[in-house]
């Protein structure tokens, strides 16, 4: 009896294993960008989440609130719309890396990415990796990686998508994708523009969110051809142009004058070849990013910064069999930047990657990977990672990672007129993982913990250079230890025509300086964001929920200088009027901050009150 | 049982006595936070205020959070006095919060025609605010009654500290993010501006027991076009004749040597250089060679009261703290808390 049962599971296993195995080879053979297939492989024991284009439509007002809503990552937002940046598991902003399309394109002025000087709706998938392996596009993201798609699909369809949302406050989200394949081409393009007043009303004040409209266009343009059985060549390109205004804070938003623009242009020539067991591909990156900075919107004079990136990659694959399989990435990248302050700085860089891929028939598998940067500025050690999965029995698994990161400093950092520090070491940091979890068909749990070890972390505040205490300079100042936990569940359940689903994320957070024994300050413990989606027949319902914990504002980690934990709750109806073969149709309403509740996520700043959206979502 | 309602007695005896007294001899408290000092900071995330008994038994932290229910939010430069209010000078939200001085009950603000307020002085019952301006700076004239600026008197660039003595205002002009190195005389009744020059980023400035204006000049430092550091400009401490507005004696500090803060005391003067402070007299010609205590802090504000020096250890991530020195000892004699980036202690 036992050993019939064992041998049930091990078939079990065996066709599990199988049928993973060839929806991959099948979807390998017509998506022509494979971002997300790589970066499953190559991301063994990591967790990566998935936000796919519906989920982007539920919060299209900005990349912020995607984030803030539906993934594990603290958005910092100075109101909403103003400056944004992410911490990932306690790191800081620079430590999360935006990748697209493969390529990082965090700012080489302060090393990050602003989340509300980007629009992500066009993009077709976004997938969101925690932990600091994903060295092959750079080793300074210790917290994660968040990878921006477009996706290209050879074989023969014409689509047409046009999306129009028109909400309080003046709000519009108008975004139309068309794309088009046949066996051996592939085309998309898409185009967004948003522009909103924005000028919602601080709860509980006679206030209003001053100075804080927006407008901004995004183009892009994908093209594939398959050039013979065995190669292919793709191009992308995107454009990206936005006017921001900064808004106020309490108690006076009326002095709020400040002004932002955003110019990003990035281009990406791809080509690959593909026989047997060996896989080259060859890509050519070009990218600029500008930014101008008004500190008088109704002044012609801005301060500015700008850069503009090449970077050539070559990435070399071959299968010693079907479970085994080693890749190389060379790249080299030389980028320019400059700002109003800081004259043109070039600094080149060359690196090597190596990845091994292995599969233990029927237990796992898992990846090692090594990285060593040449770099003009700094002399860098060999980074690496380590990532394996194991299944023992049916539908549990184990996942364990570690990864050494080093980050460079930013030119900011670096070079800021009399204040950046030329004498900075790149920060680096040591971190494991271990994960458990579980999935079947219908439900998906999994438990994180992780421990990052950082030192050396470049830190601006004020004392750091003990010559100028009230003055904030840049230092490898920070030894600092995060650990927490990581808990994703998904769950879904039909019963008779109606079906459920509920996604959440759970974080818990502690991010300590070694030395002082404090908590790093705008790290909140806890964080936990779901949503609950109900659909019968051609009505489909989701509710959104966000607790943000209290964070602390000062390093003494006082009880007087805290941002307080707050809920809030977004909520949305759809309802399907049209829906063949080719067509569809769907009408929503969006109510976000539902229960009306005011919040802030940074001292001072409040965060919108209750405000609705309608959508048309037409595909054709 | 009987000791109790002896003691209960006794107390409400010593209640009724105490409540007599105070009828006969004491006048009504004005507030909780009268006879102590107020400790502001310039923020982040906020500026706050804290307040400290004169005799040290309490602290409070964020008083007019506390009695408000709201936030001054940044950069709390500075504060000003009259009989009744404070006038609280908050220059990014081009803001100047009134409370009372002692109930710190918020009486209004003055929320328009601000521009940057720096620092504002309050004579024959009006205010006068520097403000860095936009285009252009000024000093703006406000209606202490209805909260209202009434004026704005043009001057140059980066305008600080203001006094006011017989008619006239006198004003630093520290040059804001830029380098300045004037003092603009403005003749209260003509609105006529008279600029006398010092040298490079003038900022305290206060009369003396013999009637002559002090300035307190920092020194600045020289960038070329690619903003590397090419030279400094030299430090002083400049007396100014204020009947014939010309400069009647200069100090002068060593090449690279920028003093930060400047107070009178008695008829002595203190400067600081770093965390040290010196001491000479202010009749002196010749700066001292050695300092008279060292806080051995970021010494970011000072003031000099009862024989002690009160000096602030900055915290610009979290709580600074105030030292008490006592001037016949040198050493410290009370410490307290005080605000994330305190700058200012006044004595209330």
């Amino acid at each position: 009896m036992v050993h019939f049962s064992r041998f049930l599971f091990f078939v079990f296993l065996f066709i599990g294993l199988n049928i993973y195995a060839q929806e991959a080879i099948i979807v390998s053979l017509d998506v022509v960008n494979l971002q997300t297939i790589k970066l499953n492989k190559h991301s063994k024991g990591y967790k990566i989440l998935a936000i796919n284009d519906s989920i982007i439509q539920h919060n299209s007002e900005s990349f912020s609130s995607l984030l803030r809503f539906n993934s594990p990552i603290y958005v910092k937002e100075y109101g909403a719309g103003g400056t944004s940046s992410a911490s990932f598991r306690g790191t800081s902003a620079s430590n999360t890396a935006v990748i697209w399309n493969g390529i990082n394109i965090n700012s080489i002025n302060n090393g990050q990415t602003g989340f509300n000087s980007f629009n992500v709706s066009l993009f077709d998938n976004i997938n969101i990796r925690s932990g600091g392996g994903s060295i092959e596009f750079g080793s300074g993201a210790i917290g994660g990686t968040i990878h921006l798609n477009d996706e290209l699909r050879f074989g023969k369809y014409v689509k047409n998508q046009l999306v129009v949302s028109i909400g309080s406050f003046e709000t519009y989200h108008n975004l139309y994708k068309f794309s088009f394949g046949s066996a051996t081409t592939a085309i998309k393009v898409g185009l967004s523009y948003n522009e909103s007043e924005n000028n919602y009303k601080w709860l509980g004040y006679n206030l209003k969110n001053e100075n804080g409209a927006y407008h901004n266009t995004d183009f892009s343009f994908s093209i594939a051809q398959k050039i013979s059985k065995f190669s292919k060549i793709s191009f992308n390109t995107s454009k990206y142009d936005g006017v921001r205004q900064f808004s106020g804070q309490l108690p006076n938003p009326f002095a709020a004058k400040e002004k932002y623009k955003d110019f990003s242009f990035r281009n990406l020539l791809n080509f690959n070849y593909q026989k047997n067991e060996r896989s080259h591909t060859l890509k050519f990156a070009y990218l600029t990013q500008e930014y101008q900075y008004f500190a008088d919107k109704n002044k012609a004079d801005f301060n500015f910064g700008k850069s503009k990136r090449f970077v050539l990659n070559y990435d070399f694959s071959y299968k010693f069999s079907s479970n085994s399989s080693i890749e190389t990435f060379s790249e080299v990248e030389s980028t320019f930047g400059e700002t109003d302050q800081i004259k043109e700085k070039n600094r080149k860089q060359f690196s090597q990657s190596l990845i091994y891929n292995q599969r233990i028939e029927n237990l796992g598998s898992f990846n090692a990977k090594v990285r060593k940067d040449f770099n003009s500025d700094y002399s860098m050690p060999f980074v690496f990672a380590l990532g394996a999965e194991i299944k023992p029995v049916r539908n549990i698994f184990v996942r364990f990672n570690g990864s050494k990161n080093y980050r460079v400093p930013s030119y900011n950092d670096l070079y800021w007129p009399s204040l950046g520090n030329e004498n900075l070491i790149p920060e680096s940091s040591l971190q494991g993982e271990i994960g458990l979890g579980y999935k079947n068909n219908n439900f998906t749990i999994d438990v994180g913990a992780f421990y990052i070890d950082a030192k050396d972390k470049i830190v601006w505040k004020p004392g750091a250079d003990p010559e100028r205490p009230e003055v904030w300079t840049p230092a490898n100042l920070d030894e600092v230890v995060n650990k927490g936990l990581e808990l994703v569940i998904n769950y879904k359940k039909n019963i008779h025509k109606h079906s459920f689903n509920l996604n959440a994320n759970y974080s818990y957070t502690i991010s300590k300086d070694k030395n002082t024994k404090q908590l790093l300050p705008y790290i909140p413990k806890h964080l936990l964001n779901g949503t609950l989606g109900y659909s019968y027949h051609k009505i489909s319902a989701f509710y959104q929920h966000l607790f943000n914990g209290e964070v602390y504002t000062t390093t003494d980690n006082l009880d007087d200088y805290t941002v307080p934990y707050f809920n809030v709750g977004n909520f949305g109806v759809n309802y399907n009027l049209l829906k063949n073969k080719v067509t569809q149709l769907d009408l929503g309403i969006k109510i976000n901050n539902l229960f009306n509740k005011p919040y802030q996520v940074l001292p001072n700043r409040p965060m919108p009150n209750r405000n609705i959206n309608f959508n048309i979502n037409y595909k054709f | 049982m009987k000791i109790s309602k002896f003691l209960l007695s006794a107390f409400i005896l010593s209640v009724l006595f105490v409540s007599c007294d105070n009828d006969d001899d004491m006048q009504e408290p004005k507030g909780d936070y009268e006879n102590g000092l107020l400790i502001s900071g310039e923020g982040g995330p906020s500026g706050f205020i804290y307040y400290v008994s004169d005799d040290f038994s309490t602290t409070e932290s964020q008083i007019y959070k506390k009695v408000n229910n709201s936030e001054l939010s940044v950069y709390l430069q500075s504060m000003a006095f009259d009989t009744e209010n404070a006038y609280i000078c908050v220059d990014n939200q081009n803001t100047i919060t009134v409370v009372d001085r002692y109930t710190f009950l918020k009486k209004g603000a003055i929320t328009t025609d601000l521009e940057g307020p720096r620092y504002m002085t309050v004579a024959d019952g009006i205010g006068y605010a520097t403000n860095w301006g936009t285009a252009g700076a000024y000093v703006a004239v406000i209606d202490v009654n209805s909260l209202m600026v009434t004026n704005k008197i043009s001057i140059g660039n980066g305008p600080e500290r203001i006094i006011e003595r017989n008619g006239k205002l006198y004003v630093s002009h520290q040059g804001g993010f830029g380098i300045n190195n004037v003092i603009s005389v403005i003749d209260i009744a003509t609105e006529a501006v008279t600029e006398i020059t010092v040298n490079d980023r003038p900022d305290e400035l206060f009369f003396d027991t013999t009637g002559n204006l002090v300035v307190l000049c920092e020194g600045g430092k020289i960038y070329d076009a690619s903003w590397v550091q090419i030279g400094e400009t030299k430090g002083a401490i400049s007396k100014i004749n204020p009947t014939t507005n010309t400069v009647i004696s200069e100090i002068v500090f060593a090449d690279g040597v920028h003093p930060t803060l400047l107070e009178s005391y008695g008829s002595d003067l203190y400067y600081s250089i770093g965390s040290k402070v010196y001491k000479m007299s202010q009749t002196a010609t010749t700066l001292p060679a050695n300092e008279f205590i060292d806080t051995e802090g970021n010494l970011y504000g000072m003031a000099f009261n009862n024989n002690n020096l009160y000096a602030i250890d900055a915290n610009f991530s979290g709580e600074s703290t105030l030292n008490v020195f006592s001037l016949a000892s040198k050493a410290i004699t009370n410490t307290s808390k005080a605000p994330i980036a305190a700058s200012k202690i006044y004595f209330n």
